[in-house]
């Protein structure tokens, strides 16, 4: 065997094997694409580090989730695992240091920071442990001005958020301030506004952590709710272990890693 | 449809009112500065306004209206002799000293008119009647001059050193800010108060103070003022200082004003407005007036901004995590400018109404007590409004730029 003779096998070996792994990252390409649009939420390799002063904190190490449209995801965990970090990274208020979110089949890593709005906008209800409502505002109100900011206006939006307020039970409570409610009826009336304009995913942070446990259950029954009765995708940040029965599925994140 | 501007408002009362006061002391500041300014330099020009004169010609030299040299009563007769010139009266304004009842002098100036003309004050008496002046030794003063001239109502009856002068009526709205007191009175008694008739008189030092009296002439007694009690008749020599011209329709002014000019020596023509801006620019500019009131007003604008943008801010300081829901939730900045600069603009509406409100009734009172017109145009209310609007929306910026910097990622901290 020649040298050349060598050089040449050699050649068409390595040529194969180029082609063959072009052909499995072609595959492994279009088994992605797949799940991006099989899948509400795919989230590959995000990390984030937070630069605060000289010092830097790694808070999430290559994190990868994908949640079917339809379901009910708990993310959990010990405090200042990240969670909340995560959650932010999904719904594209914070961009991670790397990797990549696909909501909905839109990559929204790539988003400018006005798409991204008009994307929570159009797509993301968002529930807060602090409720975040309007304190000057009554409980329509407070659901009206999401409707607004949606495009549903007048007495459309009047009438709309009388109904998202019928949806979570407070009907006799549409012109309460938030001061006047209880810490149940106040997150009743976030889940309304989040549910304001019908968004596919809906993303809650800690929703049951500032109530009792008799609130906490009527909040965590009307999630399951409204997650299965429209199809809505949901994603829970919690440490309330009774949200583990109305989960589809439930992730654990410790250390910026997750683990099933 | 709810309004989180206006909730937000609404929701610190007390809050709300420091704000509302602090926007009020500016707008008033601004605008009594304003009205105070114009009211002042309307004041100045009251009485060429009033006057019916088309033309007015005055000696060359003339700085304003109250500052001008003599030109002798024969213009009077050449200025009628003008083509274009339909009729001509003679105005003379004269310095003299007012001496009340109390033995306490007022300088004084004193305005010497036909009471019979058709050019000079028609219309400016309120009590009494023009053709009292034609008493001898009598006048008519603004109504706001009463008590700096220690005089109670019409009757009354002080000096006009060396002249007892009576009060025979009473003027509104006549009477310069800038200027000393003014006077109205016939030309013939005009000329007697300023000295120009002299000659004829029977004077007598009495305590120490001259006093003037022709034989006959008695205020005390119930004797008739007969014609030799009288101010002497003015001759064409004697000092007047404008001939006020009504000219004939149709005529072009700025011609006739050089044919004046060219028939009365040593003079100059003006229009009715010329002396209006000229008397009222050189008080309003020359004197520094205008300077100081806009440096009051200025200091109004600074202070309001100050406290409109520091209430702002602490508004939306407060509500900064449901500023950061909205953008969380997806709304772009300009929705939440929009929610910030409806709230400034209802602040400046709402601190502009009870504002005006309380200039309007501010200036119905000084004219009332002190005579000073505090006057608020039209013009002046809208530029007020729109530096109203200015100053909160501008106050507006600082909490603006507190917003675009919230990180919505503060929706999620507890
Ligand atoms: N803006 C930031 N700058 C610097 N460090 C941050 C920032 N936000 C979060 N971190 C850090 O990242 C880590 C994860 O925070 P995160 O809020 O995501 O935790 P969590 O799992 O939600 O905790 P908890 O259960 O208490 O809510 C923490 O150590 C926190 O100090
Ligand atoms: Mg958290």
């Amino acid at each position: 065997m020649t040298a050349s003779q060598i050089n040449i096998t050699e050649f068409i070996k390595s040529s194969e094997r180029s082609v063959s792994t072009a052909r499995e990252s072609s595959v492994a390409h279009l088994g992605a694409l797949e799940r991006v649009r099989t899948k509400a939420v795919v989230a590959k390799g995000v990390e984030m580090t937070f630069q605060s002063g000289v010092e830097s904190s790694l808070v999430l190490q290559g994190v990868d989730l994908e949640i079917p449209y339809g379901e009910i995801q708990l993310l959990m965990g010990p405090s200042g695992s990240g969670k909340t970090t995560f959650l932010s990274i999904l719904a594209g208020i914070l961009t991670p240091t790397a990797g990549t979110v696909h909501l909905l089949g839109q990559e929204i890593t790539q988003m400018s920071k006005d798409e991204l709005s008009k994307f929570r906008l159009k797509n993301i209800g968002f529930i807060f442990q602090g409720f975040n409502l309007f304190p000057a505002l009554t409980a329509a109100e407070n659901v009206e001005v999401a409707l607004r900011m949606k495009g549903i206006k007048g007495s459309a939006a009047k009438r709309e958020a009388q109904d998202l307020l019928y949806q979570v039970g407070l009907s006799n409570r549409v012109n309460y301030l938030p001061r006047d409610l209880s810490g149940g009826q106040k997150q009743r009336v976030a889940i309304a506004r989040a549910l304001a304009g019908n968004p596919r995913l809906i993303m809650a942070d800690e929703p049951t952590a500032s109530l009792d446990s008799h609130s906490g259950h009527t909040v965590i029954e009307l999630l399951r709710d409204l997650a299965k009765e429209s199809n809505r995708t949901v994603l829970i940040v919690t440490h309330d272990p009774r949200l583990i029965d109305v989960a589809d599925r439930v992730t654990y994140l410790e250390d910026g890693i997750l683990k099933n | 449809m709810a309004s989180i501007a206006r909730k937000n408002l609404l929701e610190d009362i007390p809050r709300f009112i420091v704000a509302q006061a602090g926007i009020m002391f500016a707008v008033s500041l601004v605008t009594i500065q304003v009205g105070i300014l114009d009211g002042f330099g309307r004041s100045t020009v009251r009485l060429i306004e009033q006057s019916d004169a088309d033309i007015w010609v005055g000696a060359k030299e003339m700085l304003h209206l109250d500052v001008t040299l003599p030109i002798p009563l024969e213009r009077l007769i050449q200025a009628r002799k003008v083509t274009g010139v339909k009729h001509a009266e003679a105005l003379m304004s004269r310095q003299a000293v007012w001496l009340d009842s109390s033995d306490r002098i007022v300088p004084v100036r004193v305005w010497g008119f036909n009471p019979s003309g058709r050019l000079f004050g028609n219309g400016m008496v309120s009590k009494g009647s023009l053709e009292t002046l034609k008493e001898p030794y009598s006048f008519i003063t603004d109504r706001s001059n009463l008590a700096t001239l220690n005089l109670k109502q019409v009757g009354d009856i002080g000096k006009i050193v060396p002249f007892r002068a009576k009060l025979t009526g009473l003027s509104e709205d006549t009477q310069s800010m800038a200027s000393s007191t003014s006077l109205f009175a016939s030309l013939e008694n005009a000329n007697a108060f300023g000295g120009g008739n002299n000659s004829s008189l029977n004077c007598t030092i009495d305590g120490g103070q001259v006093e003037c009296l022709n034989p006959s002439q008695s205020f005390n007694g119930s004797k008739a003022q007969t014609a030799a009690s009288s101010p002497r008749r003015l001759n064409l020599a004697d000092p007047i200082s404008y001939v006020l011209v009504e000219v004939e329709p149709g005529q072009d002014l700025a011609k006739l004003k050089q044919q004046l000019e060219a028939a009365l020596p040593g003079t100059r023509a003006h229009t009715k407005e010329e002396i209006a801006d000229i008397t009222r620019a050189y008080w309003q500019q020359r004197t520094g007036v205008g300077f100081i009131l806009g440096l009051g007003a200025t200091v109004g604008v600074v202070v309001g901004m100050v406290v409109v943008s520091q209430i702002l801010y602490s508004s939306v300081s407060d509500h900064i995590k449901e500023f950061g829901t909205l953008k969380a939730m997806g709304a772009s900045d300009w929705v939440i400018y929009g929610v910030i600069t409806e709230q400034a603009l209802w602040m400046a509406i709402l601190g502009y109404i009870p504002s005006m409100a309380f200039c309007f009734a501010l200036g119905a009172w000084t004219v009332a007590a002190k005579g000073i017109v505090i006057l608020i145009t039209p013009a002046t209310a809208i530029a007020v409004f729109g530096v109203t609007v200015v100053m909160c929306v501008g106050s507006a910026l600082f909490a603006i730029q507190k917003v675009t910097h919230v990180d919505p990622a503060i929706v999620f901290k507890a």
